[in-house]
């Protein structure tokens, strides 16, 4: 297991990635615009516009191919969405161009109070696992990259500790819940 | 019988939509007559909800980082006052 608490240092995290930083500096001052005439606080302005900045980044990473027409307007066009979601007003009573109004933000984007409750145990559980999946799969960071800088052999055996940790974490998800009965009936 | 590992390996194969075509309709032909197969792709599609939790968890820890080295950077001193101007 020691290999996989190295994950953590070939990762680039997003401080060291200068598009994001150029991202943030280019679009908060809209964002933040918009929530000081809603009547959100700095605070708030902060919360929804890193919530956008989560869904940009994963749409990006998702499908690299997809062309994002303006990050700005995308941006911007999530943060109007998270906003109305949050004051619970009607999206209608508010204007939206046309690229913001086609944005959406993802259906699983907020999370159940169990599946909370799940990840929370998990990190205490296996994070080094999480870290792993993670890496595989929503930074996708390729195999190789993994194999090298974590001093793999080859990569068959990167694959082999990646399904081992997929087993563990279904593991302990079915230990854990409770919802599978309701899934089944 | 299929191993577990195989039983991963083909669950995560169906998720991605990289099974043939042939490949497909033999999977889901195993998840009507082969329960436990059914509960394994309930709970690995779970986890994989509960690792994009974790990511997008990360993520935000990895932002504040940002804007932590934003609104602390000497050379910034202008965006910060625009932003803080805002909410006076």
């Amino acid at each position: 297991m020691e290999t996989l608490e190295k994950i953590e240092d070939v990762v680039i995290t997003l401080s060291e990635h200068h598009e994001i930083a150029e991202i943030y500096e280019q679009v908060f001052p809209a964002v933040a615009k918009f929530i000081n005439s809603k009547g959100g606080s700095f605070e708030d302005a902060k919360d929804i516009f890193h919530d956008a900045l989560v869904i940009f980044i994963e749409k990006k990473t998702e499908n690299p191919e997809y062309t994002i027409k303006s990050n700005r307007a995308y941006i911007v066009g999530i943060s109007k969405h998270l906003w109305y979601r949050k004051c619970q007003k009607d999206r209608h009573s508010i204007s939206l161009n046309s690229m913001e109004a086609e944005v959406v933000i993802p259906d699983d984007y907020f999370p159940t109070t169990n599946n909370t409750q799940l990840l929370d145990f998990l990190k205490i559980a296996g994070k080094r696992c999480l870290d792993l999946l993670r890496a595989f799969y929503f930074q996708r960071s390729p195999i190789k990259e993994i194999v090298r800088d974590l001093d793999y052999s080859h990569e068959h055996s990167v694959s082999v500790q990646k399904y081992k940790c997929l087993e563990k974490v279904r593991k302990t998800v079915k230990e854990k819940s409770l919802t599978y009965d309701d899934f089944t009936e | 019988m299929m191993t577990s590992r195989n039983n991963t390996r083909s669950i995560e194969s169906y998720l991605n939509g990289t099974l043939s075509h042939a490949d497909r309709l033999l999977f889901e032909a195993r998840l009507i007559i082969d329960p436990v197969l059914k509960r394994d792709l309930f709970f690995q599609k779970k986890t994989h909800l509960l690792i994009k939790m974790y990511h997008r968890e990360k993520l935000k820890e990895e932002l504040e980082t940002v804007h932590q080295k934003i609104f602390n950077d000497p050379e910034k001193i202008d965006f910060r006052r625009s932003i803080y101007q805002l909410f006076k």
